[in-house]
């Protein structure tokens, strides 16, 4: 299996590896919309019902919600800031030791935010591991990306990887002069120093040398240009594009209205 | 029939006092194997990328003269259409993958699918190339996880893709060990004999000795123009330009000084071992 740079996408035989990038896509922005507007948490975290059978079919369950897991204490510290010292608290839950109170809609406030960046964390890993990033920037160019965008985010993650591996052999070149790399945090910041000039110049010179071998192959002729990876929107494409929007929006009269 | 002709071509990069090339004339004839030396700075990487048109088109500087390849002037031609006549292939392999295949096969498509050549054509060329270079069963893994002889097989491939009729190839082995070079001059051989002309910059003299028809001395102008029995052999003419003969011609020069061999001096292994031959019988 061939890895991609810094993307976390992992090559599965499932259905949702195969559908268009684009439908993923417009699962993942109706998600979002949704964390915004509908009106209680609980709808919300009811999404995640949707996720979960999602994620099994597409062979990610356990990695769709790692993200979480590695989160948790920024959510637990989200409920703490915010039952203890939300700005437009009036609710008492209880008296804390110290003189510290506990606030119901505080908590709830917490609850709210926690369950829109959860829900989104986990829809939005789900895309990432299921999406081959040359297929998003294929299926991106066809409704009208630029080339040369699409090109940016695809180099991007691939180089970034590249430029750090670089980074690592000028400090062991600088090191192998004396330079001091190790210690407190003043003496490491000092020493990085040294180390940015040549890993920019060097930067530099090759985006120079890229950009020739880029021309080389035709990158800026201009005319129809054609892909390699196949991003066909399918009926099913459509299918499931129709369905998620619909639910979406009885979804959200529904919360207003319950 | 001439596909590469140089008329009065020179060049001077701007910034820079004194001109890079100068008077060059040359005419390359269709499936010609054309090696290229000289010392470092001596103008051979602005020849090959004149080819392109990288020089004028992509360095600012001044031009004077003529260049026709194949047919177009690259004066008046675009690099983007240039590469469909001629492929250049540069010193570094990684620098020349583009970053936005993630793939071997996708590195290659990437030429095809800036021309808008069709799927099916697409992968069809790609599956010959990979065969070409004996890739076949890499073709779904990271060109960045190849060894540098692989990486440079597969940028070279992945201007051939788009069929020119020209191959430039400006120091490919530079950076390449001893096994990743063989298998470079070993698939260039093979792209020769399939008639493509190739033009090759490279100061490997025992490989051109044996693959090119003509080598081309430069010194910031073109020094001499001859085969490679006649330039590899003359020792004071490639002293002169920094260069040095290769160990076949010093074997041969040491047979003569024995008195062991009368002939001219050597630059090719098989005719070296001929004489040997003939002197243990």
């Amino acid at each position: 299996m061939a890895s991609i740079g810094l993307s976390s996408y992992v090559e599965k035989d499932s259905f949702f590896h195969t559908i268009n990038p684009l439908t993923k896509l417009v699962i993942l922005l109706c998600v979002i919309i949704m964390s915004f507007t509908l009106s209680g948490f609980v709808y919300i975290l009811l999404l995640l019902l949707i996720i979960i059978p999602i994620a099994i079919k597409s062979k990610v369950l356990s990695l769709t919600f790692k993200p979480i897991f590695k989160l948790s204490f920024m959510f637990i510290l989200l409920f703490i800031i915010q039952g203890l010292f939300h700005p437009y608290a009036t609710k008492k839950l209880m008296d804390l030791p110290f003189g510290f109170t506990l606030w119901e809609d505080g908590l709830l406030y917490a609850a709210y935010i926690a369950s829109r960046l959860f829900v989104m964390m986990v829809f939005g890993y789900w895309f990432v591991l299921t999406t081959h990033p040359g297929d998003l920037v294929s299926s991106l160019t066809k409704i009208g990306l630029p080339h040369a965008l699409g090109y940016i985010i695809l180099t991007t993650l691939q180089i970034i990887p590249r430029i750090s591996g670089q980074m690592q052999t000028i400090i062991d070149a600088q090191r192998s002069r004396g330079l001091e790399t190790e210690g407190n945090l003043f003496q490491r910041i000092k020493s990085f120093m040294p180390l940015l000039g040549p890993l920019f110049m060097g930067s530099v010179q090759q985006s120079v040398e890229k950009s020739m071998a880029l021309e080389a192959r035709a990158f800026s002729s201009k005319g129809k240009k054609t892909s390699y990876r196949k991003t066909n929107i399918t009926n099913m494409d459509k299918i499931i594009m129709t369905i998620t929007i619909i639910f979406s929006i009885t979804w959200g009269v529904l919360s207003w209205i319950l | 029939m001439d596909i590469i002709n140089f008329k009065n071509f020179s060049w001077k990069y701007s910034g820079y006092r004194g001109w890079t090339l100068h008077n060059i004339n040359i005419s390359i004839k269709k499936g010609e194997f054309i090696g290229i030396i000289g010392k470092i700075g001596s103008g051979r990487t602005t020849f090959c990328s004149s080819m392109l048109g990288l020089v004028p088109h992509f360095y600012p500087g001044i031009m004077e003269g003529e260049i026709i390849i194949d047919g177009v002037n690259v004066k008046e031609t675009s690099i983007s259409e240039l590469s469909s006549h001629v492929g250049l292939a540069f010193q570094s392999p990684a620098n020349q993958l583009t970053g936005a295949g993630t793939t071997i096969e996708e590195e290659l498509a990437f030429g095809l699918q800036n021309l808008g050549v069709p799927y099916e054509e697409m992968n069809k060329r790609i599956k010959d190339m990979l065969k070409l270079i004996g890739l076949e069963k890499f073709g779904k893994r990271s060109p960045f996880e190849l060894s540098g002889g692989q990486q440079q097989k597969v940028a070279i491939a992945s201007v051939l893709i788009m069929n020119p009729n020209v191959l430039v190839l400006d120091e490919p082995t530079s950076q390449l060990d001893p096994l990743g070079t063989e298998q470079v001059f070993d698939m260039v051989k093979k792209l020769s004999k399939k008639g493509i002309t190739i033009i090759m910059s490279t100061n490997n003299i025992n490989y051109l000795s044996k693959f090119a028809d003509r080598i081309v001395l430069f010194d910031n102008a073109i020094i001499k123009v001859d085969t490679p029995n006649k330039i590899l052999t003359d020792i004071e003419l490639l002293k002169k330009h920094s260069l040095t003969h290769s160990d076949i011609t010093e074997v041969s020069i040491r047979l003569k000084k024995m008195g062991l061999y009368k002939g001219e001096l050597l630059v090719n292994l098989e005719d070296l071992k001929k004489v040997v031959q003939g002197l243990i019988k």
